[in-house]
């Protein structure tokens, strides 16, 4: 008797555990006192002391920092039309940070009871914490990706522009739309290929949700909502999420050791064109942008994140095709251009900058357009506008102030641009060497030569000193393989073999002399 | 039973020696660490590790008997023939491929040394005026002991000159991971790491801030570094204030000029 009670004791706790254990997080009582001490040594700075989100760096910053008051996130669980998130939601997002925006995840800073006090702290902003979510995402049973759901998602995408509205025919964000938040700030349709700048994963399962939920205060509507004419079922937003989580260019994830551009020698006649076949056979190297803070005008609100760099070369020539993700075509002049583009469209641009001298040593020409003793070239091109076509120009520099244009053809230097769906990708070319040694970069077969790439995206107000950058990479010109390398593998092999051959002699002789 | 009693021999003894200090390495700086160990330095490590080991087992004359009797065994054994030719192809045309892959033309990025905290110069002009480095403080140090509570308004002035200005390439956290930091080299300083501010006397941080990248010397790379020249932006008062933020926030003490004052007693860089 004794025994059959404690054992029912025993499963009562422990069936209480298993159903404490999933939501064991809310479980834990949250002290928004603690929460609001944590605030002001954390948070305070971007949010600030009233949590609008209006710290010192909110001009700056693009997304700006939330403003707790209106009480809207980004990613939430819940039901589409509550306001209100989940807990875990908000932990998330501290815990783990905002992938592509300045909030860092702040796991290693903060334990999970502060991170908890601060939620309980942080609702308070919206009165969130007299409220409790009604309703939750319906995720019903998850469709596991396979090719079949991926196409029947893409139908899905595009169906009646359902999602290429906004995100593009191929998913690069490529706008046809101006959008704004609440707030009436501007805000960018997310860049799909890009799943390392989504604010909660690429996992289907938090594609599903943003689809269903939407993303409160921007346009990105729920398409789960019954009353909306592109509704998706359950069913169909699983397609659509596998889709979308196929649509992932892991060819433009930063790879940090990857510094060097591989130039690849080619005996075909070097292509001209930006989609010729034969580029596809050079090894790609991506970079990250980095907004140019350091001259005035500064500037802090890129829109151009990364850019991809390609290289191969003849006897005569370096060709050179930069790629790089661009939501908006900006052509001056153009009327649809200008209805997405900010106030005052300039054209996209891009530059590709190289020592005039290759460095001996180890001094390279200062990053931002060199310096008074070690001047640059920039391979120059930009988009062109209705008055003129692109036009491709040899730009000199011995700091930024100095920067002068010069025409591109007498040095051999020629380019073309193509922009689809959200990619501009542009060919530079230019002769390997010219007989002008002080003015033009001298390129040789075999060397590291220093490069790095400048852009500028005509819609987002980048012009002149307003752009983005790279730090210094590498170019090296070279092909694989090598002749001379053969030649001393083989006289390895040999003289390695003629010693065993030698030394199994030496042990006959031994041998034999021993029987004797 | 029977394996714990078998005798490994001494070549194989001295192989899983070998890899075990390889997988040591990489589990320590891979994961524990977190940070992929370079090939350069793991080569470098290993050929002492293989250096150490070897003299080890060739201590004593039998034990270099022992270790090379398979190799012995190997060559002068007639029943092992076919397996001694095997080997003897083998190792020829192994070594020569090795030939064949390290001669082939590096696409590898050249070893940039550079100087993390260079030696400051004596003195630096900067907002018009001279500074003694050697003999500078930081004007509002005293108000940590006589007035506390403009002092703490002093770091808050200094928290907003680092969210406003600083935090796209320091962070939030002041752990060098701000939003820019991957697309830069050199990485931001982490102000967290007990390497850099907390061996760091506060003239040091004045004159970083107010010359930038610029003003380093050419053994630190002036070229590379993508820190803004701040007295073109700042004024020296918020300089000053940002610098009370930036050891308020991660608890560090400057190094000060008395030595034993500050409790610190590391080497200079």
């Amino acid at each position: 008797m004794f025994a059959a009670r404690t054992l029912f004791a025993f499963s009562c706790l422990v069936l209480l555990a298993l159903i404490m254990l999933p939501s064991g997080a809310q479980a834990q009582s949250a002290d928004a006192d603690n929460g609001e001490v944590v605030y002001f040594e954390r948070c305070v700075g971007c949010h600030g002391d009233e949590g609008d989100g209006l710290g010192p760096a909110a001009e700056r910053l693009n997304p700006p920092p939330r403003d707790f008051t209106l009480g809207q996130y980004k990613f939430k669980t819940t039901g589409f039309d509550d306001i209100v998130p989940n807990d875990v939601d908000l932990i998330r997002m501290i815990r783990d940070g905002m992938p592509g925006t300045a909030m860092p995840g702040w796991s290693d800073v903060l334990s999970d009871q502060e991170i908890l006090d601060l939620v309980a702290y942080i609702k308070i902003f919206a009165a969130l914490d007299e409220e409790t979510p009604s309703d939750q995402v319906d995720y019903g049973s998850q469709i596991a990706t396979s090719p079949e759901s991926i196409a029947k998602g893409r139908e899905l995408f595009l169906q009646d522009d359902r999602c290429a509205e906004c995100h593009g025919q191929e998913g690069r964000g490529d706008a046809i739309k101006k959008l704004k938040d609440d707030n009436g700030e501007r805000t960018w349709p997310r860049n799909l290929t890009k799943p390392w700048t989504f604010r909660a994963s690429n996992a289907p399962k938090d594609i599903f949700s943003r689809i269903s939920v939407g993303i409160p205060g921007t346009q990105m509507p729920s398409f789960a909502d019954p009353v909306s004419k592109k509704k998706l079922t359950i069913e169909e937003r699983w397609h659509v999420a596998n889709y979308v989580a196929s649509l992932a260019e892991t060819k433009k994830v930063v790879a940090p050791e990857k510094t060097v551009i591989k130039a690849l020698k080619v005996s075909d006649a070097l292509p001209t064109s930006p989609e010729d076949a034969l580029w596809q056979t050079a090894e790609s190297a991506t970079f990250f942008l980095v907004p140019q803070i350091i001259a005035e005008q500064r500037f802090f609100m890129p829109s151009n994140d990364t850019v991809t760099v390609r290289a191969l070369f003849d006897d005569e020539t370096l060709a050179l095709l930069v790629e790089w993700d661009d939501r908006t075509k900006s052509i001056p002049g153009d009327a649809k251009a200008e209805s997405i583009a900010n106030a005052e469209m300039s054209e996209d641009a891009i530059a590709v900058q190289f020592p005039v001298t290759i460095p001996s040593g180890m001094e390279k020409p200062y990053f931002l357009m060199g310096d008074a003793a070690n001047p640059v070239n920039l391979w120059h091109w930009s988009s062109g506008s209705t008055e003129a076509p692109e036009t491709v120009s040899l730009m000199d520099a011995s700091g930024a102030e100095t920067l002068a244009a010069r025409e591109a053809a007498p040095a051999g230097m020629a380019g073309e641009g193509v922009y689809r769906d959200g990619t501009w990708r542009v060919v530079l070319r230019r002769a390997l060497t010219t007989g002008d040694a002080e003015n033009d970069t001298q390129f040789a077969e075999g060397t590291l030569i220093p490069v790095s790439i400048f852009a500028w995206d005509g819609s987002n107000s980048e012009v002149g000193s307003k752009h983005t950058l790279t730090t210094w990479y590498w170019l090296r010109l070279g092909a694989p393989g090598g002749g001379s390398s053969y030649i001393a593998a083989i006289i390895v092999a040999l003289s390695v073999g003629a010693l065993e051959l030698w030394w199994l002699y030496s042990v006959r002789r031994r041998r034999v002399a021993g029987q004797t | 039973m029977m394996l714990l009693k078998m005798k490994i021999p001494a070549l194989l003894r001295l192989v899983l020696t070998l890899v075990g200090f390889w997988g040591a390495f990489r589990i320590v700086f891979d994961v524990i660490l977190g940070e992929l160990i370079p090939a350069s330095l793991l080569t470098m490590y290993m050929f002492f590790v293989a250096a150490g080991v070897f003299m080890v087992f060739t201590f004593t004359e039998k034990g270099t008997r022992e270790l090379l009797a398979p190799i012995k065994a190997l060559v002068e054994d007639p029943t092992k023939k076919m397996l001694r030719n095997i080997v003897f192809v083998i190792v020829p045309l192994a070594l020569g491929a090795v030939i064949w892959q390290v001669s082939m033309p590096s696409f590898e990025a050249p070893v940039e040394l550079r100087s993390i905290h260079p030696a400051p110069p004596s003195s630096v002009k900067v907002f018009g005026k001279r500074f003694d480095l050697r003999t500078l403080k930081n004007p509002y140090r005293v108000l940590e002991k006589e007035d506390p509570e403009q002092f703490s308004e002093l770091v808050a002035e200094g928290a907003k000159v680092y969210i406003a200005n600083c935090q796209y390439c320091h962070g939030d956290k002041l752990d060098g991971a701000g939003p820019y930091a991957q697309g830069l080299n050199p990485t931001p300083i982490n102000f967290q790491d007990i390497g850099t501010i907390a061996q760091l006397q506060e003239s040091f941080l004045f004159w970083r801030i107010a010359t930038g990248g610029p003003g380093l010397p050419s053994e630190a790379a002036p070229w590379l570094s993508s820190m803004p020249v701040w007295q073109n932006f700042l004024t020296e008062e918020e300089i000053w204030q940002v610098i009370l933020f930036l050891y308020d926030y991660t608890g560090h003490r400057p190094r000060s000029f008395e030595s034993g004052e500050s409790g610190e007693s590391g080497e200079g860089h």
